[in-house]
Parts: structure tokens; C-alpha cells; sequence
């Protein structure tokens, strides 16, 4: 630790940090624009200028100046003022004064610091330089003269994204940043440049010119289009959900967020469900909340508990699962799933089916193997993490699956189950790694379960686990990585078969007689039986409304307060940032509203009431936000023969990454990225 | 023909109505125009120009404002007692009407030379309080009856030291005929040696007739239009012309106590008779108007204060000082 | 002395009279009315009267939907969307002004920083509908282009002391 002084305040710091790191934890402000505490550190835009006593006489770049012992510095001299009102005259030299057509306008840094730190007028009258707009794809929108050479963007592209797609082109005054030869970026977290670009030059495409920040309601919330449970705000204005941006979360997700979370918010404004239908003689008829109550409730009154069952989907919230689980359950039916791909999860024990090491453990990790999953696409910004642990040195990564590019260098170790066969009997090269390291980490996705032997699979790679050491008292190196929002909370909260009770696949195909869709459009739905009644439940007309026979609108997860538990399994709240569209409500009040209908009344009427009752189910649902990390100590296995495993290679759960959900699937966006990652160099026309 | 109108029934009857109809048309045209002259004095006196668009210089005015009036519904309150809601306005324009029986256009142009006419002039103007008290009565509102309360109390009060400038009036002249009283003045009008019975008499007048400054039964700002709040078309109408009438009357009677009546000044032009009369009534109502255009409205302890504790014991004084001069320097008439 | 002053102030009734005098003499003084629809008074070029939303001369819209004026509008009267236009550059596709909300306080035009929504010299717009009253982006282009002169006018004389 180094003793500093910074404007009288005196701060220990870790030897090694810099000067600004060490304003920071004395609470002095100094301004920066190149500098970002995530990325390397460049020192070009000279903003940060201080003096230091006993130094060299002269301005001092602070963000790359290390500290030493009994250092003296001055953020605030006239020197220093000097400074910053020279560097801040130099870069809006060529910075166009078009503020109230750029969408940055009221939350640019260049805005506020040269307000801040900067002159009252201009001494330059010469023409301003004119630089060619780059395309960097539907996205990211560019007006490259408002660049000011940060490079925050190329430092994100190369060192957290890992797609090193943006660099900067000659020099000095013609210095320009693009993407060499004109193509849309290849990175699932492209949009976090437009959070990272302290001017307008990078600004979000859909996002155009649609709103101000000060017109904007800004509510938190959790993603939930991926599993990862990133942290979120919702900015909405009126009825309209107008951006997505990340919220800080060192534990999750840093301060990143993928693109379909980040775009995928103008699907929520299509196909949507705005009021109750009843199929009558084959055909869907609009019809009133009483009148699609009355349906449901006259088709369900001759039907005994073993002939209904109910699907949750993926985008569900914890309590409106736990309201439909309760109301089947009051109705003697446990034909529950959740498991909408099939997967084998084990739900009998939490550490079967969560990322026990969590998100955070990964920079601890010093050996990680992926078994049938492309984090790239189902969890960009965990893949950003083991992308960040491996650049960090001394650790290796094994993948069995798919062999694509995940942003860092994987040993591709095969394909099939087979390797993993190999790696018990220490007969492949990988285990020795495995074995040498001291916390490795085995990563189980969606991909290597949702097959027939995936009970199998996940067996093994319990077993390996265990075997490698990878489950000890301090460290549990076993994860299942999950694709779906709901997926770990429905595990929580037991919603699957329970005794006797049927699964999906003995639900489709003519199973049960009746069956209620929580938001499920994951699945096939023409393998449900042609006698099946079907209720839907869910806030997009997608495939499941198709099938239905009875169609109750609900909310999106911008539109309802829920708790969502990420692949860690750590419950997070989000918040109700918009109402639902038309006569649509949020899920769990229509299913309090039905079950009052036929009698069942559920015994919650608000959502702390409900919210008590989760945690009464499990108390995992009262710990908001916090994970607690344990180790394990019962090394018994999921259920499963790990030994009975096919050939067939593991294909991974998401094939295309900007198209998973409903609403990714109504968003143009999205569909305009999937036509762009197709021919990258011609979207850039 | 004289025999005809003087010594047979139809005939006097004929008489007596066309005497009638000579005096009102020309009063009825005259309260229209007063109602014209007190918008153009008004706006005058507040830098505007007043009506200027119906006929030329806005002088058909008058006659729109009364069509106007004539054609909008006669709107009576639910809880109003109906029979007299309706006679309070029409026993006010009567009385206004009333008195000028004995008011002298001319030497010997009156239509009835009474004895007492000073006394039934008095009696008829006091009189007038009663539609007021009737119209806030009936009307079964707050403010009217509050507006009601107020006048009754203010013409009560005023009454007394107009009765006392009377009394002096009549000890100078020893008669109670209103043209004596104006033969008693040829030589002097009795506004210059009782000059301050004159002011104290033309601001009673005031007091009398509601008119600002001393318009509290209307009081807009409080009671929104006091006594006649609840009346509309040509009820409302009717108080109207009753209220300028009773102006013209209390002007009428002004000149005739102080002015000389049809007499100019210094004897001039005595043949001019009845102009010299409606000139005086004019430039009584001028001052009339004048004055709204000048003075806010007095508080109701204000007006009371005035009424009871400077102008009584003035007028009391006055009184007994002219009586004492007139016995002390034998200058009592009829001695 | 003093006493007998006021006293024979108050018993002549000079107040009175002072006042009276007042009177008579705006009574005789030159009359302020004039005779509107025919005739009007002057307007300075601060006038602040109907909104209107200006062009250039080539008659391109001058509003770029910054929503500064949207922002500083103390009444919340303004309504702004936007979205680019096919050619790229930032356009309204809705402004609406609701005029009985509006205030006439005129920040709106201190704000813009491309003088397009101005309010100019007119102050006859009154309606016979209320809905009337709630403007949109074609009326308000409409005013513009029939005031053109005079908010050009009157931006100039204003010109020297912005």
C-alpha cells in the first residue's frame, strides 16, 4: 500500500494503481474521456491532466502515472485548469456544435465537461475536418465527425468483446475509426460501444432520434431474454418501452449487456396480445376476460387432476409460475414441466442444475471445460467473463461440442459425449490439465442435456467433476449453464412432474386432455394432441397462441414486477417499468382473477403476499440479489447412468443467437442482425 | 273646447292623460339617454370613447340595449314568491313615475299644483324603499335580501337630514307648494345663502337614490348585484328605469329647491322657462355621473357614520342657526 | 394653524373637489380607444402571439426535433416525435403546441437554437372549437409560411439584442 495525497485527502492505495484510480477513492472527481476503469489504458485524450508536486514540471496525464510513496497531487491548481481548458478547446477544434441533433445530447460527457472544465468560447475559425460515416450494421450508428479518438470502442471491440473488428486508420488529424474494410461488427455485445463512446459518434440505431434522457422514466430491471439475469434499465416513455441499457453488476454482469437484450425491446411493441380470444368452430374470435374465464372454466369442470397439465415458458416470472403451480396443484393435477426443450435436469438438488461456481468464481476459475454449449450465443456476457479470465493469464479452455470461435483460444476436444468418457479414464491429454488445476470448472449447457441421454451426460459430468476435484469443500466447480430466464426459478420453485406426474412429452401427444401454456412457445406445438384443450397464457402472438384454443393476454417482462432467478441462482427483482398493452395483465393476478372463478381461490391478493409464498416454497426466493457461494461436500450424482451415452455430437441450444424468444422474434431488429450476421459486407451497403 | 277638456268627464280624462303621456315620454326618452350619457360620461372620463357603433356617435343605443331587454326571458327563481317578485319592480317604476305629478316644468306647468307637494314628493320617494325591500324579499336569495337590508337601513337614514334641508327650505320660503318654493328664489337661489344644505342635500340625494358612491345595495364586489341579483329581461328592466328616473327626479328636485327651478340666472331670459329646467336636471346629472366616474363606494360603517354623525347634526345646526337668523332679523316670510 | 388648515380643507370639501378635477380633465383629454377590427395598435417585434414553425428558403422545415423547446416549456404544451427521415437527417413527425396550455411566455422560441418555432405578430386566433386550439405540425408550418415576412421581420430587429 502507497500513502497518496490528493487535494489535502490523504488515501492508502494499492502500489501499482494510478493516479486517477487513487482520485477516485479520495472522491476526487478528474475528468476523463479515454480512460475506463474495464478497458486498457490508452492516456490519448489527455483530459485527465494533474500536477504533481516534486514531479516534472508540467501537466500530468493522471490515468497512466502510477503512484508513489508520499505523492502530492493537485487536481484543482491554475496549472492544471490551464491545462484541461487547452485539451478541451483542441478536441472541440473539429467537434461539430450539433448537440440538438445528436442523440447524446443531455448525456454526453463532452457536453457536461465542457461545461465543467472548459472555455466560454472558441478562438477557431477555420473549417471544422468532415469524416465519412462508417456502417457498422443495424445497430450501431455512426456520425464520425463528433469523434474525438478515445478508442474506448476499439479497446472494448478487441479486449472484452474479443472481435477485433474496429481499429483506427491513419493518423493525427486523418486519423479515423472504422472497420478497415466496411462490414456490420461480429460481436453479440456491439451495443455496449454506444454506452462506452463519451461523445454522439456512436449512437444506437433503432434508437434514432426517437427521445431525449430527460424525457425518459428510467425503472430497474433484469433481463431476461437470456439466463444470465444481466441487470437492466428500462426507459420507457408513456406506453413505450424506448431503450434497454445496462446496469452496473460486478457479480453478474460487470457493466455489459448483449445486443438482443439491448434490442430486442421493439418486439414488445409487435404481435403482441392486447385482449382475450376463445376459438369457436375453429376459428379465434376476440372476446371479454369473463367470457374466455367462463370457457376455460366450463371445459375444466368435468376433468379429473391427471388429465390437465401446465407448461411455463421462458421468459416467465417466478410468481405467476408459482400461482399456476398452485392453482394445478389445488386442482390435484402435478403434470408441471418446465423443461419445454426436453433437457434432463435434475431438480432434485440446486447444485444439479445452477452455475454453482458463479459468475464472479469464473475469474478464479484456472481451468475450464464448456460441454455442449457456445456460451458466445447463449450468454454473451458470461462468455465475456471466461474471455476476461483467460486474458488475464494462466488459465485454459476446453470445449466439447461445437467447434466455434468463442472469442479466446478453446482446445477443442471433440464433439461427442465420448470425450468425456476419455477424460474420466484419464485417457485424453485435457484431463491432465483438469487435473493439475487447482479450481477447475465444468460448464454443462442447454445442448449436452436436451438430447435423449442428457440424464446421462449430466451424470457424467458430475462424475468428471468429481473426479478432476472440481467439487471440494471451498470450491464447487460444476455449472449448468441455462439458456432460459425462468428455467432455474421453475426448478426452485418444483415446477416438474411430481409424483406420478406426467412429464412434457407424455403431456404432448394427446397426454392430458387440458393444457395451460405459461408463456410456452418453446416446443413444437403440433406434437400437441388434436383432442388437447389448450389455454395460452402469454403476452406474443407466437406459437403457442397459434395452437391455442383459449388465449388470456399477459405481460411482457418490462410490463410486471417479477422475480427472475439467473443460471447461478440468484433471484433478482425487476420492476414494472410500462402497463401492458390493452386489456392484457400481469400473469399472476390472471390467474388469481380464474381461480376465483372456479372456486380455487388463490390465497394471495398483492404481490407481497405472493412473494411470502415463494420464499415459504423456497427460501432462496427471499435472498434478493445476493448468491451465496458454497462448496460441496455430497459428491453423491444426479440421476442417471453416466455411462449409457450415444454418439451423436452436442449441438448447442441456440443456433441463432438473435432469435431465441418470442420477442426476438417480433422485433425487426433483431431479424435485420440475423440478415446482417449473414452477409456482413452486404448490410454494410 | 275649453269647456269640453276642462268642464266634462272625457274631456278631463283626455286631458289628464295627455298631461300624463307630455311629461313621461319625454322623462322615458330621458332616463334612455341617461343611461347613453352615463356610458360616454363614464368612458370619457376613463380615456375611451364609450358606445360608438349602433347609429351615429352610438345613439341608437339606448334602443338596442331596451330591445335587447325586451326580448330575453323573464327568468323566475324556484324559490322565489312569484306575485311579488313581479310587483316589486313594477311598484318602483310606478313610484319614480308617481312623484313627478307635482313637479313644476314651468311657471304653472304642473300637473297638480298641490298645497303639500314637497310633503308628497317626500313621502313617494320614501316610498321607493319598499320595491327594494320587496324585490330582496321575494327573490328568496342571500344577496339580494342582504342588498335589501342595505338600502332600507341607507334610505332610512339619509331621510333624516334630507328632511331636515327640507325644513330649512321651507322656513326661507313658508310654503309647501313646489312652485312657491321656486317664486321664493327669484331674487336668490337658495343654493348660495344655504349653500351647505345644498351639498348636503345633493349627496343625500345620492345616499337616496343608490347611486355611487353609496351604491352598497348593489355592491358587485360583495353581494354580486344586491337586492335585484335574482331579476332578469324587463323586471330587471323595470328597475332600471325606476333608479334613473328617481335620478332625474332627485335632480328635478334639487333644481327646484335650490336652482330656481325654470328660472335662469339673474333673471335672464325668463321666456326659455322649461329649458332653463331640463338644463338644470342636465347638469345635475352630469355631476351625478361625475361623481361615479370619481369616488369609490363607501364602506357600509363609513356611510352610516356619515349619514348619522355629520350630516344629522350639521343639518340639525343649520337648521337652527336659519331659524335663529331668520326670527332674529325678521326675515320670516308670511310674517 | 395646521389644524385650521385641514379643518377648513375638509369642511370645503377640497379632497372631494381635488378629485373631481381629476376626473374632469380626463374627461376632456384625448381618448386612448381605438376603433380594432379596422384599426390596430403597435406591436414591438418582441410580441410574443400565435406560434408558428419557419423554413428555410428553400423550403426545407428548420425544426430538427431537438425538444429543447419541449423541455423548457413551462407549461408542458409541447409534444414532440421524432424519428429520421428517409434521407437520414433528424425530423418531427409530430409537434403539436396545445394553445390552451400555452402561456405565451415565449421560451420555446429563446431555446431553439435554429429559429423555427417563433411566436409571431398574430394574436387573432381565436376559435370556435376548443380542438381547434390543439395544434399541429401541418398548422403550425401553415402559420409559418403565411408569416414568413414578418417573423423574419422581427427576428431581424431582434437580432442586436439576443
Amino acid at each position: 500500500m502507497v500513502k497518496v495525497t490528493i487535494d489535502g485527502i490523504t488515501v492508502e492505495v494499492a502500489a501499482g494503481s494510478t493516479i486517477l484510480q487513487a482520485a477516485e477513492q479520495a472522491g476526487v472527481e478528474i475528468p476523463r474521456f479515454c480512460y475506463h476503469e474495464r478497458l486498457s489504458i490508452a492516456g490519448n485524450c489527455r483530459m485527465c491532466l494533474v500536477e504533481v508536486e516534486k514531479a516534472p514540471p508540467k501537466p500530468i496525464a493522471s490515468c497512466g502515472y502510477p503512484v508513489a510513496e508520499g505523492m502530492v497531487v493537485h487536481t484543482d491548481s491554475p496549472m492544471v485548469r490551464n491545462g484541461r481548458r487547452g485539451v478541451m478547446e483542441f478536441l472541440l477544434i473539429n467537434h461539430p456544435l450539433d448537440c440538438p441533433i445528436c442523440d447524446q445530447g443531455g448525456e454526453c460527457d463532452l457536453q457536461d465537461q465542457a461545461m465543467g472544465y472548459g472555455m466560454d468560447h472558441s478562438r477557431y475559425a477555420e473549417n471544422k475536418r468532415a469524416v465519412p460515416d462508417k456502417n457498422l450494421g443495424p445497430l450501431v450508428k455512426t456520425s464520425m465527425n463528433r469523434c474525438i479518438h478515445c478508442t474506448r470502442c476499439i479497446r472494448f471491440i478487441t479486449e472484452v468483446a474479443g472481435v477485433p473488428d474496429l481499429g483506427a486508420t491513419a493518423r493525427g488529424e486523418h486519423m479515423e475509426v472504422g472497420t478497415y474494410v466496411e462490414k456490420a461488427l461480429g460481436s453479440e455485445l456491439s451495443g455496449n460501444i454506444i454506452d462506452l463512446c463519451p461523445v454522439g459518434a456512436l449512437t444506437s440505431k433503432p434508437y434514432a432520434f426517437v427521445a431525449r434522457p430527460w424525457e425518459l422514466a428510467k425503472v430497474d430491471s433484469v433481463d431476461v431474454l437470456d439466463a444470465v439475469g444481466t441487470n437492466i434499465r428500462i426507459d420507457a416513455r408513456g406506453p413505450e418501452v424506448l431503450r434497454v441499457l445496462p446496469r452496473i453488476n460486478e457479480d453478474v454482469n460487470e457493466e455489459w449487456l448483449g445486443d438482443k437484450s439491448r434490442f430486442a425491446i421493439d418486439g414488445l411493441k409487435r404481435r403482441r396480445l392486447d385482449r382475450p380470444w376463445v376459438r369457436e368452430n375453429g376459428k379465434l374470435r376476440a372476446a371479454t376476460w369473463t367470457e374466455a374465464f367462463d370457457t376455460i372454466a366450463a371445459k375444466l369442470k368435468p376433468l379429473k387432476g391427471e388429465q390437465i397439465g401446465a407448461i411455463a415458458g421462458d421468459l416467465c416470472d417466478a410468481e405467476s409460475m408459482l400461482a399456476l403451480k398452485d392453482l394445478f396443484v389445488s386442482l390435484g393435477s402435478t403434470n408441471l414441466d418446465c423443461r419445454q426443450d426436453g433437457a434432463k435436469l435434475d431438480a432434485s438438488r440446486r447444485d444439479f442444475y445452477c452455475f454453482n461456481t458463479s459468475i464472479s468464481g469464473i475469474d478464479e476459475a484456472d481451468a475450464i471445460l464448456i460441454v455442449g454449449s457456445n456460451p458466445r450465443k447463449e450468454a454473451p456476457v458470461l462468455n465475456a467473463r471466461i474471455r476476461k479470465r483467460w486474458a488475464s493469464g494462466g488459465a485454459v479452455v476446453g470445449v466439447i461440442g461445437d467447434a466455434t470461435n468463442l472469442t479466446y483460444p478453446a482446445a477443442h476436444l471433440g464433439a461427442g459425449p465420448s470425450v468425456l468418457k476419455d477424460l474420466q479414464s484419464d485417457s485424453h491429454d485435457f484431463a491432465k490439465v483438469l487435473a493439475a488445476a487447482k479450481k477447475p470448472m465444468i460448464i454443462v449447457g442447454q445442448g449436452a442435456l436436451a438430447r435423449p441421454d442428457g440424464s446421462a451426460v449430466l451424470a457424467a459430468a458430475w462424475r468428471l467433476a468429481a473426479h478432476v476435484g472440481a467439487l471440494s469443500s471451498e470450491w464447487h466447480g460444476f455449472n449448468v449453464l441455462h439458456t432460459a430466464a425462468a428455467r432455474v426459478g421453475a426448478l426452485d420453485l418444483g415446477f416438474v412432474p411430481g409424483p406420478n406426474g406426467k412429464t412434457l412429452d407424455s403431456m404432448l401427444g394427446g397426454g392430458v386432455e387440458f393444457l395451460w401454456l405459461l408463456g410456452a412457445d418453446g416446443f413444437d406445438a403440433s406434437h400437441i394432441g388434436a383432442g388437447t384443450f389448450v389455454v395460452y397464457q402469454g403476452h406474443h402472438g407466437d406459437a403457442g397462441a397459434h395452437r391455442a384454443d383459449v388465449i388470456l393476454p399477459g405481460a411482457a417482462y418490462t410490463e410486471k414486477s417479477g422475480t427472475y432467478v439467473n443460471t447461478e441462482g440468484r433471484a433478482q427483482h425487476g420492476f414494472k417499468a410500462v402497463y401492458a398493452p390493452g386489456e392484457a395483465r400481469e400473469d399472476w393476478t390472471i390467474l388469481r382473477a380464474f381461480s376465483a372463478v372456479i372456486g380455487k381461490t388463490l390465497p394471495y391478493d398483492t404481490i407481497d403476499a405472493l412473494r411470502a409464498r415463494l420464499e415459504q416454497v423456497n427460501p432462496v426466493f427471499g435472498r434478493v440479489g445476493f448468491l451465496p457461494r458454497f462448496g460441496c461436500s455430497d459428491h453423491t450424482g444426479p440421476a442417471g447412468d453416466p455411462t449409457v451415452l450415444s454418439a451423436a455430437p452436442f449441438v448447442s441450444a441456440v443456433a441463432n443467437y438473435y432469435q431465441t424468444d418470442p420477442i426476438s422474434r417480433a422485433s425487426p431488429t433483431m431479424a435485420a442482425c440475423v440478415a446482417a450476421q449473414a452477409a456482413p459486407a452486404l448490410a454494410a451497403e | 273646447m275649453y269647456d269640453f277638456f276642462y268642464n266634462t268627464n272625457i274631456g278631463l280624462v283626455i286631458l289628464t292623460v295627455a298631461e300624463a303621456l307630455a311629461l313621461l315620454v319625454p322623462l322615458l326618452i330621458g332616463v334612455a339617454y341617461l343611461t347613453y350619457a352615463e356610458r360616454k360620461v363614464l368612458a370619457a372620463m376613463q380615456m375611451r370613447k364609450g358606445p360608438n357603433v349602433v347609429g351615429p356617435f352610438g345613439l341608437f343605443q339606448p334602443f338596442a340595449d331596451a330591445i335587447k331587454m325586451v326580448t330575453k326571458e323573464t327568468i323566475i327563481p324556484s324559490g322565489a314568491n312569484r306575485v311579488l317578485f313581479l310587483l316589486a319592480p313594477m311598484l318602483t317604476f310606478m313610484l319614480a313615475m308617481l312623484a313627478w305629478a307635482v313637479v313644476p316644468v314651468n311657471d304653472g306647468w304642473v300637473s297638480a299644483d298641490i298645497n303639500v307637494g314637497i310633503l308628497y314628493l317626500f313621502a313617494i320617494s320614501s316610498l321607493g324603499v319598499y320595491g327594494i325591500i320587496i324585490a330582496g324579499w321575494a327573490s328568496n336569495s342571500k344577496y339580494a335580501f342582504l342588498g335589501a337590508m342595505r338600502s332600507a337601513a341607507q334610505m332610512v337614514s339619509y331621510e333624516v337630514s334630507m328632511g331636515f334641508v327640507l325644513v330649512t327650505v321651507m322656513l326661507c320660503v313658508g310654503s309647501l307648494n313646489l312652485s312657491d318654493i321656486v317664486r321664493a328664489q327669484q331674487h336668490m337661489w337658495f343654493c348660495i345663502p344655504l349653500f351647505p344644505m345644498f351639498i348636503i342635500f345633493f349627496i343625500s340625494a345620492l345616499a337616496e337614490t343608490n347611486r355611487s358612491p353609496f351604491d352598497l345595495p348593489e355592491g358587485e364586489s360583495e353581494i354580486v348585484a344586491g337586492f335585484f341579483v335574482e331579476y332578469s329581461s324587463m323586471s330587471f328592466g323595470l328597475f332600471f328605469l325606476g333608479e334613473y328616473a328617481n335620478m332625474i327626479l332627485m335632480s328635478g328636485m334639487t333644481a327646484i329647491l335650490f336652482l330656481g327651478g325654470w328660472m335662469g340666472p339673474f333673471g335672464l331670459w325668463p321666456q326659455l322657462g322649461v329649458l332653463w329646467f331640463i338644463l338644470k336636471i342636465c347638469a345635475l346629472l352630469f355631476v351625478f355621473l361625475w361623481v361615479r366616474a370619481t369616488f369609490p363606494r363607501y364602506r357600509y360603517d363609513q356611510l352610516m357614520r356619515l349619514g348619522w354623525k355629520v350630516f344629522l347634526p350639521f343639518s340639525l345646526i343649520w337648521l337652527v342657526l336659519t331659524a335663529g337668523a331668520l326670527m332674529a332679523f325678521g326675515w320670516l316670510p308670511n310674517a | 394653524m395646521a389644524f385650521i388648515d385641514r379643518t377648513a380643507r375638509s369642511l370645503l370639501l377640497g379632497e372631494l373637489v381635488s378629485g373631481m378635477g381629476l376626473t374632469l380633465r380626463y374627461f376632456f383629454g384625448r381618448k386612448a380607444t381605438i376603433n380594432y377590427p379596422y384599426e390596430k395598435g403597435p406591436i414591438g417585434p418582441r410580441f410574443k402571439g400565435e406560434h408558428a414553425l419557419r423554413r428555410y428558403p428553400n423550403g426545407e422545415e428548420r425544426c430538427i426535433a431537438c425538444k429543447l423547446c419541449e423541455a423548457i416549456c413551462p407549461a408542458q404544451a409541447i409534444t414532440i416525435e421524432a424519428e429520421p427521415r428517409d434521407d437520414g437527417s433528424r425530423r418531427t413527425t409530430r409537434y403539436d403546441i396545445d394553445m390552451t396550455k400555452c402561456i405565451y411566455c415565449g421560451l420555446c422560441e429563446e431555446a431553439c437554437p435554429v429559429d423555427a418555432i417563433v411566436e409571431g405578430p398574430n394574436f387573432e386566433f381565436a376559435t370556435e372549437t376548443r380542438e381547434e386550439l390543439l395544434y399541429n405540425k401541418d398548422k403550425l408550418l401553415e402559420n409559418g409560411d403565411r408569416w414568413e415576412p414578418e417573423l423574419a421581420r422581427r427576428l431581424e430587429l431582434d437580432a442586436p439584442y439576443r
